[in-house]
């Protein structure tokens, strides 16, 4: 057969994708037959009321009805294989919605009070149970969370990345029980933290309730989680850089403080960050150390101070509507704070150790193009004109600080 | 080497200077010390006493600065705080004292020295949630006794017949009764089991043996909780949960103003002289005629009250359920209270006691008649750290004030309409929070629709009303009116309505169908064309410029040079 | 005479004595190197401190309130009462049981189907969209849960409480005494504050976490197996049934089991939302119950030192419980093919 009797238009372009028609005309129908039913027996037979009800019977229909189309088409296999994916679909697609209407919820009923400017500017001290929207605000909440997370970070960053550096650098037994104890302590009640440091802190040791104890009790619920974290990372850098490191004649301190770090920046900022976002979102253990209060309270050492998952869990509880108001703004407050923290850690984060951003790398690259060039130049005894343009000269030339680091630029 | 031992020397003196000054013993109050400032004072206790107290530290911050933290988290928790050294409370509010006679837990008094102060009296209101028709009742009346059956679980349905008795002009529903408890420490809850203990020992022992506590329990801060029962914490729980609109049925025990602010109605409780009656400020001051106070000075228990008379009052304008709320004050200096403390913490007492009195009407309390102000104002003396300029009562404006020394609130107190004596006359005119809203008889054996129109049907505003009108609507008797009966309206609809008619609800249906499917199913729409779209060519990349060249090193790839294999020859 | 070979060995000769000695190899510590290992050390040290004195002082403290009646007696009683010395975490422990198995009941089968949709389902577009926004979900604090529970959730589930107790009432874990539905006048508030309905909620909090770590486990299945599953002409759902959820076995279990740990520890979502009545409740759908956590939270400012002290030792079971839970999971994680992955 020659190439000339082949009509090009004998061979149809055969289309690979994995739907088609039948299935989504399948789908379609199978939806417009189940709604339809449901919908008329609620209406005329009258069997059920109320909307769940209504989804609830319609959805059932749906899948009786797809499978037995399906069957008609497919063998009992396919016909599995298609409930099967119905199934996984309407699960995803109930948990999205329902964590989307939690979110939406609270920002759409906390949304009047965020427009008041005294709403951020003020404390609860002068508003009654009967005052309007435009009196009172949670700057008292605001400032005391930020008072007690940025106390809770300056003890726990430098103990959590510590712990973490000891796990990672000097693995054994002690080691290992340590890793076992911190993973035990993720899980941590957090009531149980904020019992502990009642019962230490305020019982035992006599400190009055106050914003020092509540900010200690958000450590012991942090700590787990950022040295967890911390040491995922920190075991994740690539040995063959502390060795070089090593062999370089560097001490196992500088290794560590110069090569390890730096290697894991991003990810140590992410794990602290989400650390974070789990401290300033945990109510019990302040509710238990620091009391109520309604005054902006700057000192935390002493005075009760309270914090915006606690003035949520407060203004919530009262019968008045504009109270209820302030707690779904105060919650949508929240939640936009632990927003803003997780956009940072993605952002900053979610790189592997060494690996570099696209700047890093582009300053990276022009550097070893000009340390290439130098090296050929003086290989080949040639006056290497510089790149870039030339400094002037000073009497006493600064040391250039050479350091061994791979992630970061000069 | 002799600086050395100098300064060893003048190290250990300094440390046993110091040991021995902190060892010294806590400066008694002298009460010619007086603080400073106005330092901040934080103080914890009940809920019954909280509006009024919150409106007095509100007032004195915008008048004064004075800095008055509250955190109302029950009687039991302000006890307790206030006895604990770090408990971080300057002062404690409470319904009951320390160490109760007859209750169910030792509470013992603290080494700390206090002194009892009455701030305000007040009424414990029983507010409810009850729909007949389709509408909110609003003059349900009940007996003491019918009262505490349903607080002890022996009554379950609204339609009881001792409830019907109460209420001849209602056509009471069949439904359950949801009896809302404090499930925290409450003063509230102890003054009801006062109550319940000493006028219906055989109901509250009927209380104990189903909460499986022994017969005759005492007093308790910690109402128990039967199956069937609701309970919440504080009383913005308890009121907020009855003030829902959907939870028809319940009842709940609450002070007066939470059931103004929250626009519902009270309970009209029947006093020993056959009247209903609700607890206004007028209602109140004249129970509280018949209080008895502690007049022994050298007690720990000084000022406190004993209810009893109040219960059984003889007097037709009683309310029988009132009482006074108490505040513990430091008297010396330990347990961190400072002398700048004492003061904003007496000037507070000063004004509260004095002016403050003036809103516990509008605020749903009454005020405290001339002689606890006066001992009240001896007790702020012994705060240390007060300012001891004396306060000038004349100039207090109490309502209670008169000049000839009785209690001008309780002596010019209306009296109770003749509906609202016990019989088969029931008022129409709404009570508390409700009291602009009247309810028409619904009852069987007469009353029509209209008879309650003159009350209007707006709402009162919460502050202002309510708060003495025992109401002027008309008055429906039962017996004589032959008008036709209205039967209690349709069945409460219990499942959430779905505001679509039939063609939305479908086309919303379809709709959401279909946007789902263009979620999850368009990518694979796209995969149904084949592609044979031409790429577009991309543009060349620029090299940039240098001023040196660097020399480039090709590396050989082994794959270049891969012999070709032998072409594949077709058959024929 | 034959040849025999015979191959004579000399004697050995002994090693002349050399001044070449075996050194020995010691690494010579820098100066800095000993203030950071003991600096380590001791944040470490202080860690495990800390963590072990938590375990510690609930003991200690709870001790008092433990001697008083017996272990034995603390762990049966149902009444919470410490004022008259008749107190007990049965009730209250079998309430976070039930709360946690609840969520547990729901939050799975959520998260399962989420995690395969986002590994196998979902278009590449939105893979990375899908997985942010779980894991978003997971760091919502939790009071934002309860808030939405006690508000959005609770007035619009009563409907469904009420049509189980309806129709399936006949199994006694949905029967609710008192209820009557035959009457057309009864209270939904029976069904508020119920388990069911605080299990849904914790449920929904737990969901995000248990979804996150099996979508990791999920698509770390080989893709090797998993080509070769659909090369046999395995349909999608035959290659997870084969593949994927075997692989994954270990990081369900795993990811299960830490969702109800924190299912148990959950203090004020249920807080806000339960109606304490310290009785065991078996029907999930009654309204009354407790957990341990919100016994503690709602108790603690009011008591006296001896009920403080029967707070510490009912916090303390709590953290016993969540500690053989949480041992568990990490045991199991651990030994599944998908074991270090599941981080």
């Amino acid at each position: 057969m020659t190439t000339a009797e082949l009509n090009p238009t004998d061979e149809v372009r055969r289309s690979t994708g994995a739907i088609r028609g039948s299935d989504v005309f399948g789908i379609l129908g199978a939806a417009v037959a189940a709604i339809s039913l449901s919908a008329w027996l609620m209406t005329q037979l009258e069997i059920f009321q109320g909307f769940l009800p209504f989804v609830g019977f319609a959805y059932a229909f749906f899948v009786v009805i797809y499978g037995v189309v399906t069957r008609f088409d497919e063998s009992g296999m396919a016909v599995r294989d298609r409930l099967v994916a119905v199934l996984v679909h309407s699960l995803a697609v109930v948990l999205m919605l329902a964590l989307v209407w939690v979110v939406g919820f609270t920002f759409f009923s906390g949304f009047l009070p965020l427009l008041h400017l005294n709403f951020f500017t003020s404390d609860m001290s002068s508003a009654g149970p009967l005052d309007p929207l435009t009196r009172g605000g949670i700057l008292h909440a605001i400032a005391g969370t930020l008072i007690m997370v940025t106390i809770a970070l300056s003890i726990s960053i430098p103990l959590g990345v510590a712990t973490a550096v000891y796990l990672s650098e000097f693995p054994g037994r002690y080691s290992r029980v340590i890793r076992t104890v911190v993973e035990a302590m993720t899980a941590l009640p957090s009531i149980v933290a904020g019992l502990f440091i009642y019962a230490t802190v305020i019982l035992i040791l006599g400190f009055p309730r106050s914003g020092f104890a509540a900010s200690l009790a958000i450590t012991v619920m942090m700590l787990p989680i950022i040295i967890r974290s911390s040491d995922v990372v920190l075991r994740l850098v690539p040995s063959g850089l502390k060795e070089a490191s090593q062999a370089l004649g560097s001490s196992r301190w500088r290794t560590v403080w110069h090569v390890v770090l730096p290697t894991a920046r991003s990810g140590l900022t992410t794990a602290i960050i989400l650390g974070t976002a789990r401290g300033v979102g945990e109510t019990s253990p302040v509710l238990l150390t620091a009391g109520i209060t309604t005054f902006f309270n700057f000192n935390p050492f002493s005075g009760p101070m309270i914090s915006l998952p606690l003035a949520t869990y407060t203004f919530v509880k009262s019968p008045e509507d504009n109270f209820i108001a302030r707690g779904y703004g105060s919650a949508a407050v929240l939640m936009l704070l632990v927003l803003v923290l997780f956009i940072v850690a993605r952002l900053i984060g979610g790189r592997g150790p060494g690996v570099l951003s696209g700047r890093q790398l582009r300053r990276r690259l022009q550097q070893s193009r000009v340390d290439d060039y130098r090296f050929r130049a003086r290989e080949l005894g040639v006056a290497a004109p510089s790149p870039v343009a030339p400094r002037p000269t000073d009497p006493l030339p600064r040391r250039r600080r050479r350091r061994v680091t791979t992630g970061s630029s000069s | 080497m002799r600086r050395l031992r100098f300064g060893a020397v003048s190290l250990a003196a300094l440390v046993i200077v110091g040991l021995g000054a902190t060892g010294a013993p806590p400066a008694e109050a002298r009460p010619t010390d007086v603080g400073a400032n106005y330092a901040t004072i934080s103080g914890i206790g009940s809920t019954w006493s909280a509006n009024a107290l919150q409106q007095w530290a509100r007032n004195v911050l915008s008048n004064y600065h004075w800095k008055v933290n509250y955190s109302d988290a029950g009687s039991s928790a302000g006890r307790q705080a206030f006895a604990l050294p770090n408990g971080g409370a300057d002062f404690a509010v409470s319904e009951i004292p320390y160490a109760l006679k007859n209750s169910d837990s030792v509470d013992p008094v603290p080494a700390r020295k206090f002194a009892y102060m009455p701030i305000v009296a007040g009424g414990t209101s029983f507010m409810y949630n009850l729909v007949i028709g389709g509408k909110r009742v609003t003059n349900l009346r009940l007996s003491g006794a019918t009262v505490s059956k349903i607080f002890a679980g022996a009554i379950t349905k609204w339609n009881d017949p001792a409830i019907a008795a109460d209420n001849p002009a209602l056509a009471l529903p069949a439904i359950q009764i949801v009896p809302v408890v404090r499930s925290d420490g409450s003063g509230t809850s102890a003054q009801l089991s006062a109550w319940m203990r000493s006028q219906f020992p055989d109901i509250w022992n009927g209380l104990c043996q189903r909460a499986g506590r022994p017969t005759n329990c005492g007093i308790t801060s910690n109402f128990p909780a039967l199956p069937g029962f609701k309970a919440q914490s504080g009383s913005n729980g308890v009121a907020g949960y009855v003030a829902q609109p959907q939870y028809v049925g319940s009842i709940t025990y609450v002070e007066y103003s939470y059931a103004l602010n929250s626009h519902f109605p009270v309970v009209k409780l029947l006093n020993a002289a056959g009247y209903y009656t609700e607890p206004t400020a007028g209602n109140v001051a004249v129970a509280l005629l018949k209080a008895q106070i502690n007049q022994d000075q050298s007690s720990t228990d000084y000022l406190t009250q004993i209810l009893g008379g109040v219960y059984t009052n003889p007097d037709p304008r009683t309310y029988p359920l009132s009482s006074y709320s108490y505040m513990l004050v430091p008297t010396a200096l330990e347990y961190g209270f400072t002398n700048d403390k004492g003061l904003t913490l007496a000037a507070f007492a000063d004004y509260f006691l004095c002016e403050g009195q003036q809103q516990a009407d509008v605020l749903g309390y009454s005020a405290l008649p001339i002689n606890l102000v006066q001992a009240g104002l001896d007790q702020v003396l012994k705060i240390p750290g007060g300012d001891p300029t004396n306060v000038n009562i004349a100039k207090c404006n109490n309502p209670t004030f008169s000049s000839d020394g009785s209690n001008k609130l309780a002596t010019t107190a209306p009296q109770p309409q003749a509906c609202d004596k016990q019989g088969p006359k029931q008022c129409t005119a709404g009570t508390g929070g409700a009291s602009g809203t009247s309810t028409s008889s619904s009852s069987g054996s007469g009353g029509g629709g209209s008879s309650g129109a003159s009350g209007g049907s707006g709402t009162s505003s919460g502050g202002s009303g309510g708060a003495g009108t025992d109401g002027s609507g008309p008055v429906v008797d039962a017996a004589s009116d032959t008008r036709p009966v209205t039967v209690a309206g349709k069945p409460q609809k219990i499942s959430a309505t779905f505001p679509l008619a039939t063609p939305g609800l479908i086309a919303a249906g379809a709709i959401a169908l279909a946007v789902l499917i263009a979620i999850f199913g368009a990518p694979a729409f796209f995969r149904l064309r084949p592609k044979n779209r031409p790429r577009a060519a991309r543009p060349a990349r620029v090299r940039r410029r240098r001023d040196f060249t660097i020399p480039r090193i090709h590396l050989r790839s082994p794959r270049r040079e891969r012999a070709p294999g032998p072409v594949p020859t077709e058959g024929p | 005479m034959t040849d025999t070979f015979t191959d004579v060995l000399e004697a050995p000769q002994p090693v002349p004595p050399t001044d070449d000695k075996p050194r020995s190899l010691k690494a010579k510590a820098d100066r800095s190197d000993l203030p950071f290992r003991i600096g380590t050390r001791t944040a470490a040290s202080g860690v495990l401190a800390i963590m072990l004195l938590v375990g510690i002082f609930l003991l200690i403290q709870g001790g008092q309130a433990l001697t008083a009646d017996g272990p034995i007696k603390f762990l049966t009683t149902q009444s919470w009462e410490p004022n008259s010395g008749v107190f007990g975490i049965a009730a209250v422990i079998l309430g976070s049981i039930f709360i946690a198995l609840t969520a547990i009941f729901f939050a799975v089968p959520l998260a399962t189907g989420t995690a395969l949709y986002i590994s196998e389902y979902a278009p590449r577009q939105i893979k990375q969209g899908l997985i942010t926004l779980v894991d978003l979900m997971a760091a919502v604090p939790s009071v934002v849960y309860g808030l939405w529970g006690l508000k959005a959730l609770q007035p619009n589930i009563l409907n469904v409480s009420q049509f189980i107790a309806t129709w399936f009432g006949w199994i006694p874990i949905f029967h609710v005494d008192g209820f009557d539905s035959s009457d057309p006048l009864s209270s939904p508030t029976i069904f508020t504050a119920s388990t069911f309905v605080i299990g849904l909620v914790v449920g929904m909090m737990v969901a995000p976490i248990t979804c996150s770590i099996m979508r990791e486990v999920f698509t770390q299945a080989p893709i090797g197996e998993r080509e070769g599953a659909l090369a046999l002409g395995a349909t999608r759902w035959g290659m997870i049934r084969q593949v994927v959820i075997p692989f994954g076995r270990g990081g369900m279990i795993g990811g299960t089991m830490l969702g109800l740990g924190r299912a148990l520890g959950e203090t004020i979502a249920v807080a806000l939302i339960v109606s304490p009545i310290y009785q065991i409740q078996p029907q999930i759908l009654k309204s009354g119950t407790s957990t341990i956590s919100a016994l503690i939270a709602l108790r603690y400012s009011e008591s006296s030192p001896f009920e403080i002290s029967a707070l510490m030792a009912a916090g303390l079971a709590l953290f016993v419980l969540t500690l053989i839970v949480n041992f568990g999971a990490s045991l199991i994680i651990a030994r599944s093919r998908s074991g270090a992955s599941s981080d």
